[in-house]
């Protein structure tokens, strides 16, 4: 029984926002499975994997971006104002982080020496050169970020899943696709 | 003071006869090696990695007017390969790549060398790598820097099975190709 639903986000931003969640959990995954593999052909191949894949989630969040600052997301459902106010924050800092992670993977292959080249087809610019300090740096950075954004993202869904079970306000709603919304409420 | 008088000139002639023993032999020509360079490239899953090599060694005679006289010598230390991760280093280190442990050097002694004119050359020659010898020939041009130090530069691409380097699991050119081009930057003081 839902007491309120307010509006609901654009299909197009609920079908960015899915795209995302299941990029970066692929990604995440293997980003985390890769790392310990002893040095093998299929290691240097879940490392490409992991550069488009990571790419693929830039291009997707440029285009969120572009999307959110056109187009006004749904209202809040009444609730208390530090929390909109922790909702938006966390919001902002999620696109930032979205937007930082693929950039300093990037940078860290091109400070080993190896360019990035998306699908093996669109050559990535190296924008810094091969260095050893400066790739654990990015190495250590791109982890760091990483950890943050999956921090930030643990707070979002048990938010989501607070304002779904406990307060009943149609938050989750609003960002859950128009048929499942349908066959569930 | 006198101690010190003592120790200076102790230094200088240790130093003297370090640049003395140093000195390379029959008319060999000083390689100015922070100016060199030996690197090569290969592609990885279609992407260009670079590498270079920190150690090496050379002994050149080069003698333009005299080329049957001139003679071109390296010796590489394969285990000072400079990859993208010490964690690339460590595995072409090891027996699938060089195996350094059996291999530790790799060894370029110049049979002969021709003039192709405009400041091109030919150098032909020998490569023992891995245990495999090969005869290969090698183009460079040469030219002059700013401080006049004559610069040789050349490529030549090897193939990497040819040497039984990187075999196994890597052997799949489709993972590292076969060509691996290799780059040398030869810097020599200008002729006396």
């Amino acid at each position: 029984m839902m007491r309120f639903v307010s509006a609901r986000y654009s299909g197009v931003a609920i079908a960015l926002h899915w795209l995302t969640v299941a990029l970066v959990f692929v990604n995440l995954t293997l980003g985390l499975s890769m790392v310990p593999l002893p040095l093998s052909p299929q290691k240097l191949q879940w490392y490409m994997w992991h550069k488009w894949l990571g790419i693929t989630v830039f291009i997707v969040i440029c285009l969120r971006i572009v999307w959110r600052a056109n187009r006004r997301p749904p209202p809040h459902a009444s609730m208390p104002d530090w929390q909109r106010r922790a909702a938006d924050c966390s919001h902002v800092l999620m696109y930032v982080l979205l937007t930082l992670i693929p950039i300093s993977g990037w940078l860290y292959s091109s400070s080993t020496g190896v360019q990035v080249v998306y699908l093996g087809l669109f050559p990535l610019p190296d924008l810094v050169s091969k260095d050893r300090t400066l790739a654990s740096v990015l190495k250590w950075t791109h982890y760091g970020l990483n950890s943050a954004l999956f921090a930030l993202v643990l707070v979002h869904v048990i938010a989501a899943l607070k304002h779904h079970f406990i307060d009943r306000d149609g938050t989750l709603a609003r960002m859950l696709p128009a048929a499942w919304t349908r066959s569930h409420s | 003071m006198k101690l010190s008088l003592a120790l200076r000139s102790l230094t200088a002639w240790f130093l003297i006869a370090t640049v003395a023993f140093a000195a390379p032999v029959a008319g060999a020509q000083n390689v100015l090696v922070d100016k060199s360079e030996i690197s090569f490239v290969a592609k990885q899953l279609g992407v260009n990695v670079e590498g270079r090599f920190r150690k090496w060694k050379a002994n050149v005679v080069f003698l333009p007017a005299d080329l049957a006289k001139s003679k071109a010598e390296l010796d590489i230390d394969l285990a000072s390969i400079d990859l993208a991760s010490e964690d690339s280093e460590r595995e072409i280190r090891g027996g699938l790549w060089f195996d350094t442990a059996k291999f530790p050097v790799a060894h370029f002694s110049s049979t002969a060398m021709k003039e192709l004119g405009g400041d091109r050359y030919e150098i032909a020659g020998a490569l023992a790598l891995k245990g495999v010898k090969r005869d290969i020939v090698v183009p460079i041009v040469l030219k002059k820097d700013a401080a006049g130090n004559r610069v040789a530069e050349g490529s030549f691409t090897l193939m990497r099975l040819d040497y039984n380097i990187g075999t196994g699991m890597w052997s799949d050119t489709k993972t590292v190709t076969n060509d691996v081009i290799v780059r040398v930057r030869i810097v020599l003081p200008p002729a006396a």
